[in-house]
Formats: structure tokens, sequence, C-alpha cells
């Protein structure tokens, strides 16, 4: 039964998206503005983009891991669904930060 | 207030038009069509961004119905320097060219 981590897969791919727009938006400001603060969001952008994508590659991707982590003999039910909600928790937050961006 | 002054003006999509918008106005107030004519911007995006900078109370508008004009609010007036320093590099062209155009004709004349 691997379609929890499946599911996490795409929520992962899915904030990988969201956050591409955000560094899109935030890089082109900080292009014009080029102040403290838009430098700032440039790089929170950026670092947790880096997270999502490290996080793709090693659960989908990495030939040792991505196995691994969908057998449910060695990551049981609950240790998914744990993993799950976390990227379900960052898609909401990631989701809001986009649409007050997207203004 | 300055926390999300910066954020409307420079941490959103819409962020450098409206900066451009309240800079405009803050030359003098205008209604939404003379914005759209100055910056060359669309009447609807335009009438948006008034709407995003009122409801942040950047900007009041002045008058009633189709032809109101808007101004920056009391307290961005206030706190103009904030403002000046979060558009320290901003480009606005239309008014820089006016303006670059009367100093050079300021310059020549003598």
């Amino acid at each position: 039964m691997t379609m929890l981590i499946d599911a996490m897969r795409v929520l992962i791919a899915v904030n990988l998206v969201l956050l591409g727009v955000l560094l899109a938006i935030w890089v082109r400001n900080f292009a014009q503005f080029r102040s403290k603060h838009t430098f700032g969001l440039t790089l929170f952008a950026a670092f947790l983009l880096g997270e999502s994508a490290l996080a793709l590659y090693l659960f989908a991707f990495h030939p040792v891991l991505a196995p691994w982590v969908a057998d449910a003999t060695l990551v049981p039910r609950p240790a998914q669904i744990a993993m799950v909600s976390l990227r379900v928790l960052e898609l909401v937050a990631v989701g809001f930060l986009v649409w007050i961006t997207w203004d | 207030m300055e926390a999300a002054l910066w954020y409307v003006l420079t941490g959103t999509r819409g962020g450098p038009n409206r900066a451009r918008i309240l800079w405009t106005l803050r030359q003098r107030p205008r209604n939404a069509n003379q914005l759209a004519e100055t910056l060359d911007l669309h009447y609807e995006t335009v009438r948006h961004h008034l709407d995003v900078l009122q409801d942040n109370d950047v900007v009041t508008r002045g008058g009633e119905g189709y032809g109101a004009v808007y101004l920056p609010s009391e307290r961005v007036r206030q706190q103009w320097d904030v403002v000046e320093s979060i558009l320290g590099e901003v480009d606005i062209e239309p008014e820089r060219d006016e303006q670059a155009g009367t100093d050079t004709g300021v310059d020549t004349d003598p």
C-alpha cells in the first residue's frame, strides 16, 4: 500500500511548482527594487524550493531511498501518514503565500 | 503598517506597478483613467491596484463616483520617508522622463 507515499510525492511536486511561482515573482521584484526585503524573500523561496527539490529527488528518484520509502514493511502506515501530513501543511502554508503574492 | 506597506509594494506580483501608481499620486492626485494614461496601464489593472492600495490604507479616495481622484493616505504621507526608502530603486519611467525633460529644459535655458 504505497498510495500515501504516491500522494506525498505529488504534494512535494505541487509545492515545488508553487515555490517556483513565488521565486519568479520575487526575483523579478528584486531585480527592480534591489532592497533587503526583496532579497530576503528571494532567498527564502530559493532555499525552500531547494528543500522540496531535494525531498522529491530523495523520495521519488533516489535509487536506494525511493524504493525503500515506498516499501510498507520498512515504512509502516503511521510513518507514511506523518510524512504526508507534513507536506499537506506545507502546501497550505505555501498556497496562502502564493494567494496573497499573486495579487 | 510598514511591513504591510513594503509587502504590498515590493513582495507581490503587482507590487512594482502599485509602487509606480503611489509615486504618481504623490506628484498630484489623479483618477483611475488619468493614472492608466500616465502609466500606460489598462484601466482595469489600475482599478485593481487602487482597490488593493485602498484596502491596505495606502491611498484614499477623494470624492465619489466615476471620476473620483486618489491620493496617498494620511498614514503614508506621514511616513513618506519610509515609502521613499522602499521605492528607492524602482523604475518609474513616465515620471522620471517628465522630470528629466524639465531638468534639461531648465539647464539649457540660461
